[in-house]
């Protein structure tokens, strides 16, 4: 991306030059303070991971217990109504937060741990290694996952652990070929390359050299991860094959849909559930797009633009004196 | 020689970038300069000097955070004051370029010949099978066989591609061509032959109607082999102007000096030009003389005064206060 | 010819992969799970009972035994028997994918047209408020689980315009009078829209944000600039050089969203009492009916094997620089 020369010589944030720079210590700081769809998705995310934290002494009622009548609209005593049985809706909300997140963040390390190692050791040996390892991928990614998640939580039973893995154990695919494609070209490098010449040992090599660089990829994948986990637990549960004992996002809608709230008219049953799912998955996704469109330098230039440069009337003729 | 009206002549261009945050970056600071037909001239200098960014404002190719001022003159007409509207009806017919890296000038989906044909339907040049002959004859032009022109650009070698790049550029005979750095990225034998082409380009068509050749580079040595002019650009300025060999044997600028003494640096990066120190940043005001840090013969006016244009020896001119016999009298 | 080699390439990793899913289908369900009898909930089935339905259905056999018999079963389409109604699988199979299929197709074309419109203007008046407005509309669509944007258009969208929210036909349409052709093809299309509408939208907003940074990554290469520089025109720019290699990326990424396309359906259908594959899936899972759902995940790993073939020859077609 050599066209726009001046702009990259004045860059010294060095976003324009890619990944090459990913290992500065600034980078993910850079990125993420410079960009407003980052910073709003950030805010959003650690709002609700607090309200998670602290979900016990947030809740007004007990979420477990039928404190008011079936479907009452929202008032001053419940805030967000009450849904079918009586439960209060915003204890419900929050006590739901532990688990939709909680369940999205478990699941998304597992899936990076397991795709982040495949990845590395893929890239790194290359050769045997990777051949085996991709092809193994290649096909682990045809597998449609949704069905697959269905079938594999229908036959190991209703837990929480359970679902965690699963979403882990099926997720992970993306992540790898990802990785692997970065730590490949970070392997290529000529730092590596000398430090592989002064003898540093592969264990050296993957946590001092390759780790660092693709860290940022892999904490934004991280994000994206934690998204479709929630995204995955919703559906999952909806499909009466989530935890019976547990109360999550997805449990709510399918409490809305369940109880018919749709003909109880109640909207507040409908409503919040989803929009706090969309919300956070929303933000992780703000997060997560952000760095990967900071590390892609391709998107930083855009030959096409309905706007032009503009021309200055006589000026400039002081300036260059 | 000079008898002849300039082909191209560009006054007082400046290009200024936004910068996030709202500050601006100057990064081409009061180019000026002309060529006459078959004229051939080098802009040299580092990275981040402007040179490309120049060539780019000649073509109205600059992104959106760019603004220009100044004239860009094509045959005694000025294109650059209506921005994009009036320098388009010009580009490429009048005036093309060679874009660096040419590897990706071409997408990877089209054949070669369907790219060279299609700017000279957009300009009415030729259409149809009048386009493939053309098409053919520009290839041949360039030293590839004509048939070669259904192929798609991943089955050409690199230097392949770098022909085809200028037989594109070719394709509506221009008067002036750009060339950004066309022969980075080559072995050196096929470098050779892609500068030979372009040296008979402008001088195969006689002085009259030669193509005039702005060579974009780093690599002194390409321009002491293709061009009979050089400029030397530093931190948005050209520094230094002149016959090619006039700036090679008497050097008027110390950093022309220092770039002609420097040996490339065979281990790192392409760009490295092995002069210690950095150009300064282009989105502050620059006090004195740009290039005072590095300089190794700077004395006490460089630091508060900029040094203008001055020519001390017909058709050679400079922007150093080692040039004017006042003021470096007065240090000594 | 780069073509021939190609092909039986891509081909033969199809027929590989065709394999492997059979054999994970058998791994997973028989291997892992136990059996489907041990799975039936029949508590008043007598042992004996249990084991005589054992031996009908192979399982006293070994494992490799049983394995060699499900693909022997597999290689004449006998996907077993339905555990509780006891019929053939393959008969229950046809009318839900007669009913699914319309339905999902007519919410991938939506999703297809506009998301591929929306990303390319979008990409094309990158930083607008056009852009914005596209991104994020197609962000929050991407964001929303596809049952709640179910529940939501019910509840909100359905009786506002006199929708039908839930079936495939009115039940009383051609019961005292006779309906015509037309009549009945509104009444379906009525039924269909809604569905298709959930999941037309969930994935208009995937397929937008993905043709949009396509898009995006094709318009900052330099053969861009060239052919700015050549004279072409913003639109003939994108049409001519920006959507054709765009294009790649996207074949690639709509097969790949195809297990999305199937998970969202299970629970459009599920929402809108859509008698689909999906419905069945749910009730499959509801019966614990093994052989039914072990059918219908093959089904559908087929099928997404099967597009997977068919975007990577597609890819071929678009891209002459693929040759093996």
């Amino acid at each position: 991306m050599s066209l726009i020369e001046p702009v990259q010589a004045a860059d010294e944030d060095g976003l324009a030059q890619g990944i090459l720079k990913t290992s500065r210590p600034g980078f993910l700081r850079t990125t993420l303070l410079g960009n407003r769809p980052a910073m709003i998705g950030l805010f959003i995310l650690t709002f609700f991971v607090l309200v998670a934290i602290f979900a016990p002494w947030l809740e007004p009622y007990d979420p477990t217990e039928k404190v008011g009548p079936v479907y009452a609209p929202p008032s001053s005593e419940f805030w967000l109504g009450t849904d079918d049985g009586g439960g209060d809706m915003l204890s419900l909300l929050i006590a739901g937060s532990r688990v939709s997140l909680g369940v999205g963040f478990v699941a998304a390390l597992v899936a990076i741990l397991i795709g982040g190692t495949v990845g590395v050791l893929s890239g790194y040996f290359g050769g045997k290694t990777d051949t085996v390892l991709m092809r193994f991928t290649d096909y682990m990614l045809v597998i449609p996952d949704i069905p697959l998640m269905i079938i594999v939580a229908a036959l190991f039973g209703r837990s929480l652990t359970n679902i965690v893995l699963i979403i882990g154990v099926i997720y992970w695919t993306s992540t790898a070929r990802l990785i692997r494609a970065q730590v490949k070209s970070v392997r290529e490098r000529v730092y590596v390359k000398r430090a592989q010449a002064l003898g540093a040992g592969n264990r050296r090599l993957i946590f001092k050299h390759v780790l660092p660089q693709v860290a940022p990829l892999l904490i934004a994948n991280t994000v994206l991860m934690i998204a479709l986990a929630i995204f995955a637990e919703t559906f999952i549960t909806f499909l009466g094959l989530g935890d019976p004992s547990t109360i999550s996002w997805g449990r709510l809608i399918e409490n809305a849909f369940e109880g018919e709230a749709t003909i109880n008219n109640a909207w507040w049953a409908i409503v919040p559930p989803g929009v706090c799912v969309t919300i956070v998955i929303l933000a992780c996704t703000m997060i997560g797009q952000s760095v990967e469109d900071g590390l892609n330098p391709r998107l930083r230039v855009g030959h096409l633009s309905v706007k032009r440069f503009r021309v200055r009337p006589g000026a400039g003729s002081e300036a260059a004196k | 020689m000079s008898t002849r009206p300039p082909v191209v002549r560009v006054e007082d261009l400046n290009v200024w970038f936004d910068l996030p945050g709202g500050s601006e970056l100057h990064a081409v600071q009061g180019v000026t300069f002309e060529l006459r037909s078959g004229e051939r001239m080098g802009l040299v200098g580092e990275s981040g000097c402007g040179k490309t960014t120049t060539i780019l404002a000649m073509m109205g190719l600059l992104p959106a955070t760019a603004s220009v001022s100044g004239k860009v003159f094509l045959d005694g007409q000025d294109i650059l004051y209506g921005g994009e509207e009036t320098i388009s009806p010009h580009r490429w017919s009048d005036i093309s370029m060679v874009f660096q890296g040419a590897m990706n000038a071409f997408n990877p989906v089209k054949t070669v010949g369907a790219q060279i044909a299609e700017p000279m339907v957009l300009h009415g040049m030729a259409t149809g099978r009048s386009a493939r002959s053309r098409v053919a004859e520009l290839l041949e032009l360039v030293g590839i066989a004509g048939d070669r022109a259904d192929r798609y650009p991943h089955e050409f070698s690199g230097g392949m591609r770098q022909r085809a790049a200028i037989a594109m550029a070719l394709a509506c005979s221009p008067k002036v061509l750009l060339a950004d750095e066309p022969t980075t990225a080559l072995d050196v034998m096929v470098q050779a032959q892609i500068l030979e082409l372009l040296v008979g380009l402008s001088k195969t068509l006689g002085e009259e109607l030669g193509l005039t050749v702005i060579l974009v580079t780093h690599d002194l040595p390409v321009v002491a082999q293709v061009c009979d002019r050089a400029a030397v650009m530093y931190a948005g300025e050209i520094v230094e102007m002149g016959g090619m060999s006039d700036i090679y044997h008497d050097p008027r600028h110390p950093y022309s000096r220092m770039l002609f003494s420097a040996t490339p640096d065979l281990l790192g990066d392409d760009e490295v030009i092995s002069i210690p120190g950095a150009p300064p940043r282009l989105d502050r005001e620059i006090v004195g003389c740009a290039f005072r840090p590095r300089c190794d013969s700077a004395f006490e006016p460089c630091s508060t005064v900029r040094p203008g244009r001055s020519e001390p020896v017909a058709g050679h001119e400079a922007r150093c206060h080692l040039n004017d016999p006042s003021l470096t009298e007065l240090a000594s | 010819m780069r073509g021939a080699d190609y092909v039986v390439k891509r081909v033969a990793f199809a027929l590989l992969t065709v394999f492997i899913a059979i054999t994970l289908n058998f791994v997973l369900f028989r291997a892992l799970s136990g059996d489907a009898v041990s799975a039936l909930r029949c508590r008043q089935c007598s042992a004996a009972f249990k084991e005589a339905q054992r031996r009908e259905l192979g399982l006293d056999k070994s494992k490799w035994e049983q394995y060699k018999l499900y693909v022997a079963d597999l290689a004449r389409f006998d996907l077993g028997n339905s555990v509780p109604s006891e019929k053939p699988v393959r008969g229950e199979l046809v009318e839900p994918i007669k009913n699914s299929l319309p339905m999902i197709a007519l919410g991938t074309l939506f999703a297809i047209v506009f998301g591929t419109l929306v990303g390319v203007i979008s990409a094309w008046r990158r930083g607008t408020a056009v852009d914005k407005g596209g991104l994020y509309t197609a962000l929050s669509f991407y964001s929303m689980p596809t049952q709640w944007l179910g529940l939501m258009l019910i509840f909100f969208v359905a009786s506002a315009v006199g929708l039908p929210s839930s079936g495939i036909k009115t039940p009383t349409l051609g019961l005292f009078t006779d309906a015509s052709m037309w009549e009945l093809f509104v009444d379906r299309m009525k039924h269909m829209i809604l569905p298709a509408l959930t999941l037309g939208l969930v994935l208009y907003g995937d397929y937008a944000l993905i043709v949009r940074s396509a898009m995006l990554e094709t318009l900052g290469e330099d053969y861009v600039l060239t052919a700015r520089a050549k004279g072409l025109k913003n639109w003939a720019i994108v049409r001519s050089h920006g959507l054709r290699n765009a294009m790649l990326p996207i074949i690639t990424l709509v097969a790949l969203s195809l297990g999305f396309i199937i998970g969202g359906s299970i629970t459009v259908e599920y929402v809108f009492s859509y008698p689909g594959l999906g419905l069945l899936t749910v009730e499959a899972i509801d019966k614990r009916d093994f052989p039914l759902l072990q059918a219908i995940f093959l089904l559908l790993t087929l099928s997404v094997i099967f597009f997977n073939l068919l975007a990577d020859l597609l890819y071929f077609t678009f891209d002459p620089r693929v040759t093996a």
